[in-house]
C-alpha cells in the first residue's frame, strides 16, 4: 500500500493521461497514485480514462483551477 | 493486503488545504464589460454583436463540456478511447439536418442566394496534405484552432504560444497558398453530395455513414478497452 | 459579500449548472444547435483558422510589410476587411468570444489558473504544432471548424476526405508525441 505522487501541473492533454497511463502501470494492486493536474479537460478524462480500467477513483479540489486526481490501483 | 474498507473509499494523507476564494465576483465583473463591448459593437455594425454572441456561446460550450476536436481524432491512438469521437459525430449529425434545412430551403423557395455552395471546398492535394500537417500539429501543441482560443480564455501560457505561431503558419501558409498550392486546386473539385446523390440520397448516405462511424467507434474502443 | 459568494459557489445547484463539466453529447447538441443558427443568420458556418490568416497580414503590415500582392489576400472581401480593422471584423470578434467565453465559464466555476509553462519541450510543442497548424489550415482552406465540422454539415465530400486524413496526421502526431514530448 504505497502512495505515489505525479506532478501534472502545467501541462495539456493528452500528456498527463500519458503519464498516468505509464505510471500506473509500474505500480503495485493496492497502491494508490496522486495525480496533481490544472487543466480542465485532463480532470475529466484522466478519471474518466480510470474508470473503465476499474479503478477507484477520487478527485479533490484542492485550489482554484487545480484538482489532485487519486486513483487505487484496484486490479 | 488492502484492506476490506477501502475498496470503496481511498484513504490517505491530506495536506492542509488553502483557503478557496471565489472567482465569481471577477465573472461578474467580465460579464458586465463584455455586455458593454456588445453594445459597443453595435455602433459599427449590428452582426458584430452576433459575431460576439456566437464566439461566446461557442467557448463557453467548449469549455464546460470539454468538448475538443482533437481528442477525437487522437484519443482512439493513446488511450483508445473513443468517448468524444462519438459526441462529434452527434455534433456532425445535428448541423447536417440543420444544414440541409436551409440550404434546400433556399433552393425550394428560389431565395437570391443559392446557399448550396457555402461551404464546400476542393478536393485536392492541397486538401489531403494539410489535413496531415494540421492533425499532427494538433496533436503535438494539445488543442486545434477552436481548443487553443478555449485554452487561452481558461490561462494557459503554452496556448498562447501556440495561437501565436499558429497565426505566423497562417500567414506563411497564405502566402503559400498564392504561390504553390492554388495551382493544384484550378482542377480540383468542389464535390456537393446532393448534385450526386440528390438531396435525399445525400442526407441517407451522410447520416448512414455516421451511424457506421459510431458502431465502428464503439467497437474500436471495446477491443482497445475492453469496454464502452 | 466574500461570504455570499463563496457560499453561492459551494450550492449544490450553482455547482451542477456552472461548475461540474456537462456531458461531451450536450456539448455536441449545443454546437450543433449554434452551429446551425450562425449558418441560418450569416449564411456561412463557424470558422476559425481564416481570421488567424488576417491576424497574420496585420501584423505583417504592423511590422512594414505589405500582403496587398498575395493572391490569398487579393479579393474584393478579404481587401475590405484588411481595410477595415480588426475591431470590425466579424471572425475577429467571434474568436475573441470563444477567448472570452471560455474565461467567463472558468470564472464562474471558479477554476481560472494562469498555468505556467513548464518546460523548453511545452514550447518547442507549441511552436511546431502551431506553425503545422497554421500552414496545414491554409492548404485545406480550414481548421477542424471550417473543413471538418462545417464542410461535412455542409454536405461538401471535402469534410470527408478532410476528415479521413486528419485521422492520419493525429495518428502520426500521437506517435511523435509519445516519442519527443512526453
Amino acid at each position: 500500500m504505497a502512495e505515489f505522487n505525479l506532478d501534472c501541473l502545467g501541462e495539456a492533454c493528452p500528456i498527463p493521461l500519458m503519464k498516468c497511463e505509464k505510471k500506473i502501470a509500474e505500480l503495485s494492486v493496492g497502491d494508490v497514485l496522486i495525480v496533481a493536474i490544472d487543466h480542465s479537460c485532463a480532470m475529466k478524462n484522466v478519471p474518466d480514462w480510470a474508470r473503465t480500467q476499474g479503478y477507484n477513483v477520487e478527485i479533490d479540489e484542492v485550489d482554484d483551477g487545480e484538482w489532485e486526481v487519486i486513483i487505487e490501483k484496484t486490479k | 493486503m488492502p484492506d476490506q474498507e477501502q475498496k470503496t473509499s481511498i484513504s490517505r494523507t491530506r495536506a492542509p488545504r488553502k483557503p478557496k476564494k471565489s472567482q465569481i465576483p471577477y465573472a461578474l465583473v467580465i460579464t458586465v464589460l463584455v455586455i458593454g463591448f456588445g453594445f459597443y459593437l453595435s455602433g459599427f455594425s449590428l452582426k458584430l454583436p452576433i459575431y460576439l454572441a456566437f464566439g461566446l456561446l461557442f467557448g463557453y460550450t467548449l469549455q464546460r463540456s470539454r468538448f475538443c476536436f482533437t481528442a477525437a481524432f487522437r484519443d482512439p491512438f493513446i488511450t483508445g478511447s473513443t468517448t468524444v469521437t462519438r459526441a462529434v459525430l452527434v455534433a456532425i449529425s445535428l448541423a447536417s439536418v440543420g444544414f440541409f434545412a436551409i440550404k434546400l430551403n433556399s433552393v425550394l423557395n428560389g431565395s437570391e442566394t443559392n446557399l448550396s455552395m457555402a461551404g464546400v471546398n476542393p478536393i485536392g492535394i492541397p486538401l489531403i496534405l494539410g489535413a496531415i500537417l494540421f492533425g499532427i500539429g494538433m496533436v503535438i501543441a494539445g488543442g486545434c484552432a477552436s481548443g487553443t482560443l478555449m485554452r487561452v480564455g481558461e490561462g494557459f501560457t503554452m496556448q498562447i504560444v501556440s495561437l501565436f505561431f499558429f497565426v505566423i503558419g497562417s500567414l506563411w501558409g497564405a502566402h503559400d497558398m498564392g504561390t504553390i498550392w492554388s495551382t493544384l486546386n484550378e482542377s480540383a473539385p468542389k464535390i456537393f453530395l446532393p448534385n450526386i446523390l440528390g438531396w435525399f440520397g445525400a442526407i441517407v448516405v451522410q447520416l448512414l455513414i455516421i451511424v457506421l462511424l459510431y458502431i465502428a467507434a464503439i467497437k474500436w474502443q471495446q477491443k482497445k478497452m475492453g469496454s464502452e | 459579500m466574500k461570504e455570499f459568494f463563496i457560499k453561492l459557489g459551494n450550492n449544490e445547484i450553482y455547482k451542477k449548472l456552472m461548475k461540474e463539466p456537462i456531458t461531451y453529447v450536450a456539448g455536441a447538441v449545443l454546437l450543433a444547435v449554434f452551429q446551425i443558427a450562425h449558418f441560418a443568420i450569416f449564411q456561412h458556418g463557424w470558422g476559425v483558422s481564416t481570421t488567424f490568416a488576417h491576424w497574420g497580414a496585420w501584423l505583417f503590415q504592423a511590422m512594414g510589410g505589405n500582403v496587398n500582392h498575395w493572391s490569398f489576400f487579393a479579393d474584393e472581401k478579404t481587401q475590405a476587411t484588411l481595410a477595415n480593422g480588426l475591431i470590425q471584423d466579424g471572425g475577429t470578434i467571434r474568436n475573441l468570444g470563444i477567448i472570452l467565453g471560455a474565461l467567463i465559464a472558468t470564472l464562474y466555476a471558479s477554476q481560472f489558473k494562469i498555468k505556467k509553462i513548464k518546460s523548453i519541450k511545452q514550447i518547442i510543442a507549441a511552436v511546431i504544432g502551431g506553425l503545422l497548424m497554421g500552414y496545414g489550415a491554409r492548404m485545406a482552406m480550414g481548421c477542424n471548424i471550417g473543413a471538418l465540422f462545417t464542410s461535412i454539415a455542409s454536405f461538401s465530400l471535402s469534410g470527408w476526405i478532410f476528415g479521413a486524413f486528419l485521422l492520419v496526421g493525429a495518428f502520426f502526431g500521437s506517435k511523435l508525441l509519445a516519442k519527443y514530448f512526453m
